[in-house]
């Protein structure tokens, strides 16, 4: 599969924190997803890919070019979706107005086409209904679709997505993830979120960030086989486990070292990513 | 990748109309109309400002629009905004197009408020009215280049206001700016408002464009 | 008071005690007096405020500074906060909207603290920057009442002013956020509160009504040092006024941002009643009492003064001036001891004047004293004012009484101007002090307590030239001519004969130079 977003060494840090620590990655069509803890550094990652800041330090090219210079940085702009973690929007504008004011600044001149592209998003994200009312009447659920709608707008060649389906209901997100899986086709979708089964469901490929570094890159499967053999289940709590739970069964669902008799479990997504989680920190404290 | 309408660099009228719809245009209409409500009172109350109190309205004016403008760069959806392609200084420097007219007719109706025997000099305190508008525009243009900010406004109006009104108190008396009509350095005042003014523009084209680089990157290199 | 002792800052509201908790607003209002700081213009004018204060307290340039009168010291501390009073108007205004404008209101308006609550902490954020002024306007009254020359009575209610101020601005502000929720009103309405202001005092001739309404008011010439009792500044109801405009304006702020509960109503209605009393009270203008005090002590001041004498002369003051008599005694000394013939033994009856009956804002001239022996001293001293009162205590030793000394021109004027500053330390820098223009050549009017004199070109040449000479030498010679030196219509000419100094060339005297 061809290679469309490549970063290397990327570096930022905000006065004493290291928010990007040499993070290179490459990114092929389709939704990769970004998991990692709160402050591992997955929307100041996001924000320098969306070229909404500038690294300190290492390159990265999307599409072909290099952000880096301003010519390129407008090239890269032209194939770019960003939706932000909390996506400010003009109150005073009707959903319609809002996207539309984004596709202009996208450079969407003619406005037949346009505003037959802003209404196709609209449809896209389910607010066709409403593309009239302005956004300050539209629920939470509706703002997030509205921000969705702007980042898709001009049909983007690689959108980032940060965190998109927070504050949404199980249906709402399940709408979101069948829009998330359509654009994926063809296009280069990078998703960062805290939901591991978003990640499971939609992603052909996952990266794990913690402390501004990437600690895995590789497909779902792989990190879900991380996890072989280190979940087990047990009647009473295992004290040499990393995680343990009761589940409804009654039965203890451990993650971590297991005893040598143990009931091994078939391990999920999310058990790979905590021990790839913990692995690191075990790794720092020695 | 569906090509979507036709795509082309510059400024269209799409553009123009989207842009304009963004501008803030109630805060700087408050600013206006407050504006003119200053210069208007003494007409409202019978009365003739003698020149002293002609020129300090229409600096007080001056200063009242100014605030509006500070809200000029105001953009509840920066964040959504930054990465598209159309380029930061044309967003800015249409926006700042598109008050300009605004403001001139503005300021004519201010100057004509203001009875003819008490009217001070057009020209220098045109430029008194120009430089302020200059300064806070070119505080909005380093906060939005300097801080990822959405809505910057609130702080460069407060911040304006403050130094408007230290500024008599603090500037040294030779180089005083706020100088009554008549007075023997009314005309070295007036080339350091021009001198205020030329900073204040030169500040604000170079705060316009968006940095490719990170400030950090630029110290490592040199 | 019940309410108040509660202490459990961190807890909310519980089941068993339904009342609100005042500790938790108290925590509110630290939180975001804290904040306050964090904004450019108030900590930019809180450190200028403070700042200057100190430095003009403790670099005082003019030699006046050395002896103030209370009663106007306590009323110039009433300008010093007025930036900060400002800059707290803005932020404050801006901190009560931060939560609307970050939108956050959805999930504030939805914990135990109501919004009117919220309203009070805010206004009670502004306490400790009341409190750092009126501890600034404590300092700067009490350096300067520790000065030796300070004399006069301080005002509480004038020194409060201040303090008040600050609050009344930062509840203007709170109220302003609660009726016009948009962080740009603020900026806008203190362009208008200024223009505003100005237009009233205009439009309404600075009448007495329209000139207490303002916070802090100044008196427009402030050269004019009464006696405390003759100020007739209302400062005690202009106090009442404030504090009544700041509860009317926070309560104002509270039941603008919900607060309905009965005591808050109450609260409002009578902080207007305050206000109401106190803008009525103050705008009375001069009562037919003050005015008669104030005639009294113009026109025949020996009523209210009692006198002391210091080496055969007698030293006339107003109560609050007594002590200054040692201060006069050495002036009149110096000069005297410099006098020949009788004027060297000549008792003398300084009398302290005043006019007093167009108010602080009069700025009138003293007439001179007719009595022969007798002096006018001011209510100033220090700086100008020392050898201006001993060009009034020379021309009274040359010509005999004040008055006399008004129409002095011919050669005279030298032998005056000789006894004024032969015995001083600085003769050349006082002689610039007495004179309008502040120049030590050519001709230029002298000043002195009551009616000044006027120097020609010559007479300052003779002047001069005497004090390039032994002062011993001159003190003789003026000693041994005294009869000739101040013969009415001596000229010039002969005084500088006298004194043995070279005649100036062509001097003409009286002449209307």
């Amino acid at each position: 599969m061809t290679t469309t977003v490549t970063a290397s060494g990327l570096g930022l840090r905000y006065g004493g924190t290291r928010a990007l620590d040499d993070v290179s990655l490459r990114l092929t069509p389709g939704v990769t997803g970004l998991l990692g803890p709160n402050g591992a550094g997955k929307t100041t990652l996001l924000r320098v890919l969306a070229t909404a800041v500038p690294a300190d330090r290492g390159s990265f090219t999307v599409l072909g070019h290099d952000p880096g210079t301003s010519r390129g940085r407008h090239q890269v702009r032209r194939s770019l979706g960003y939706l932000p973690q909390t996506p400010g929007l003009h109150p005073d504008f009707s959903a319609f107005e809002f996207v539309d004011y984004v596709a202009i600044l996208k450079e969407l001149t003619d406005r037949t086409a346009r505003h037959r592209e802003v209404r196709r998003v609209l449809e896209e994200v389910d607010l066709g209904d409403v593309r009239g009312r302005r956004i300050k009447k539209l629920s939470g659920g509706m703002r997030q679709r509205v921000a969705l709608a702007a980042a898709l707008v001009g049909d983007p060649g690689f959108l980032v997505l940060d965190e998109p389906t927070v504050g949404l209901d199980p249906e709402q997100r399940m709408r979101f993830r069948e829009l998330i899986a359509g654009a994926g086709e063809g296009r280069t979708v990078l998703l960062s979120t805290h939901q591991t089964e978003d990640v499971a469901m939609l992603c052909h490929r996952v990266l794990v960030m913690a402390r501004g570094r990437i600690l895995f890159a590789g497909t779902p499967a792989e990190l879900t086989a991380r996890a072989a053999g280190r979940v087990w289940s047990s009647t009473e709590r295992a004290p040499g486990a990393k995680a343990g739970w009761r589940t409804g069964t009654g039965s203890f669902r451990n993650v971590g070292d297991p005893p040598a008799d143990a009931e091994l479990l078939e391990p999920t997504l999310e058990d790979g990513y905590l021990l790839t989680l913990d692995d690191v920190s075990a790794e720092a404290a020695a | 990748m569906v090509e979507v309408g036709r795509r082309r660099s510059g400024v269209s009228r799409g553009l123009v109309v989207a842009v304009g719809r963004t501008v803030p245009w109630r805060v700087v209409g408050v600013g206006a109309v407050v504006g003119l409500l200053v210069v208007w009172l003494p007409r409202l109350l019978g009365g003739t400002p003698d020149a002293w109190l002609g020129l300090n309205l229409l600096r007080a004016a001056a200063l009242v629009f100014a605030l509006g403008l500070a809200f000029l760069l105001d953009d509840p959806a920066r964040r959504l905004t930054t990465p598209v392609p159309t380029r930061r200084w044309a967003r800015t420097g249409l926006r700042v197009a598109l008050v300009t007219p605004v403001a001139a007719v503005w300021w004519t109706a201010a100057l004509l408020l203001v009875p003819a025997q008490s009217r001070p000099p057009v020209g220098p305190v045109t430029l008194e009215a120009g430089a302020t508008a200059a300064l806070a525009l070119a505080a909005a243009c380093v906060v939005v280049r300097f801080t990822e900010e959405p809505e910057p406004g609130a702080s460069v109006a407060a911040g304006l206001l403050t130094f408007a009104l230290l500024a008599p108190a603090l500037i040294p008396s030779r180089w005083d700016l706020f100088v009554p009509v008549g007075d023997p350095a009314w005309a070295a005042a007036h080339v350091r408002w021009a001198a205020v003014l030329t900073a204040a523009v030169v500040t604000a084209v170079l705060c316009a464009p968006e940095p490719v680089r990170s400030l950090r990157s630029l110290r490592a290199a040199s | 008071m019940s309410v108040l002792t509660e202490t459990a800052a961190g807890t909310a509201v519980h089941e068993k005690d339904p009342r609100p908790s005042w500790a938790a607003v108290v925590a509110l209002a630290r939180f975001e007096a804290r904040d306050l700081l964090r904004y450019l213009p108030v900590a930019a004018t809180l450190l200028l405020y403070v700042g200057w204060t100190a430095w003009t307290l403790f670099h005082s340039k003019d030699g006046m500074d050395a002896y103030p009168a209370l009663q106007d010291v306590d009323r110039d501390t009433q300008t010093g906060p007025l930036l900060l009073g400002i800059a707290l108007f803005v932020c404050v205004n801006r901190c009560t909207l931060r939560s609307r404008r970050r939108g956050t209101d959805r999930q504030f308006d939805v914990l135990v603290m109501e919004p009117w609550r919220r309203t009070v902490a805010h206004v009670l954020s502004l306490v400790p920057f009341a409190a750092v002024t009126a501890l600034v306007v404590l300092g700067e009254f009490t350096r300067q009442a520790l000065r030796p020359g300070a004399v006069g009575h301080g005002s509480p209610a004038e020194l409060a002013v201040g303090p008040l101020y600050v609050l009344l601005c930062g509840a203007l502000g709170v109220l302003l956020a609660r009726l016009v929720p948009t962080v740009f009103a603020a900026p806008v309405a203190v362009i208008g509160l200024v223009v505003l202001s100005v237009f009233v005092s205009a439009g309404t001739g600075g009448a007495e009504w329209s000139r207490w309404l303002s916070p802090v008011v100044d008196e427009v010439s402030g050269t004019t040092v009464l006696p405390s009792d003759l100020l007739g500044r209302p400062a005690a109801w202009h106090t009442l006024y404030l504090t009544g405009l700041i509860l009317l304006v926070a309560l104002g702020a509270v039941l603008a941002s919900g607060g309905r509960g009965r005591y808050v109503q109450i609260g409002a209605a009578g902080a207007l009643v305050l206000t109401l009393v106190g803008a009525v009270a103050q705008s009375r203008g001069v009562s037919p009492e003050l005015a008669a005090a104030r005639e009294r002590a113009s026109v025949t001041p020996q009523r209210d003064q009692s006198c002391v004498r210091r080496a055969g002369s007698t030293y006339c003051a107003f109560p609050e001036w007594t002590g200054r008599a040692d201060d006069w005694a050495r002036v009149v000394d110096r000069v005297r001891s410099l006098a020949g013939g009788t004027a060297a033994r000549q008792p003398l009856l300084v009398r302290q004047r005043v006019e007093a009956r167009y108010g602080l804002d009069g700025d009138s001239a003293i007439p001179a004293l007719t009595t022969p022996g007798q002096v006018t001293v001011g209510t100033r001293w220090g700086g100008n004012r020392v050898p201006e009162f001993a060009v009034g205590v020379a021309s009274v030793l040359v010509t005999g009484a004040e008055s006399k000394g008004g129409e002095l021109c011919d050669g005279r004027v030298v032998t005056v101007m000789w006894l004024v500053l032969g015995g001083s330390a600085q003769p050349l820098t006082d002689l610039a002090d007495v004179r309008l223009d502040d120049s030590v050549t050519g001709s230029a009017s002298v000043l002195a307590p009551t009616d000044g004199l006027s120097m020609s070109a010559a007479q300052t040449d003779v002047v001069r030239e005497l004090l390039d000479r032994p002062r011993d030498e001159v003190t003789a010679a003026v000693r041994r001519n005294w009869t000739g030196l101040t013969a009415p219509g001596v000229t010039t000419a002969r005084v500088a004969q006298l004194l043995g100094v070279k005649a100036p060339e062509g001097a003409k005297d009286c002449a209307g130079e």
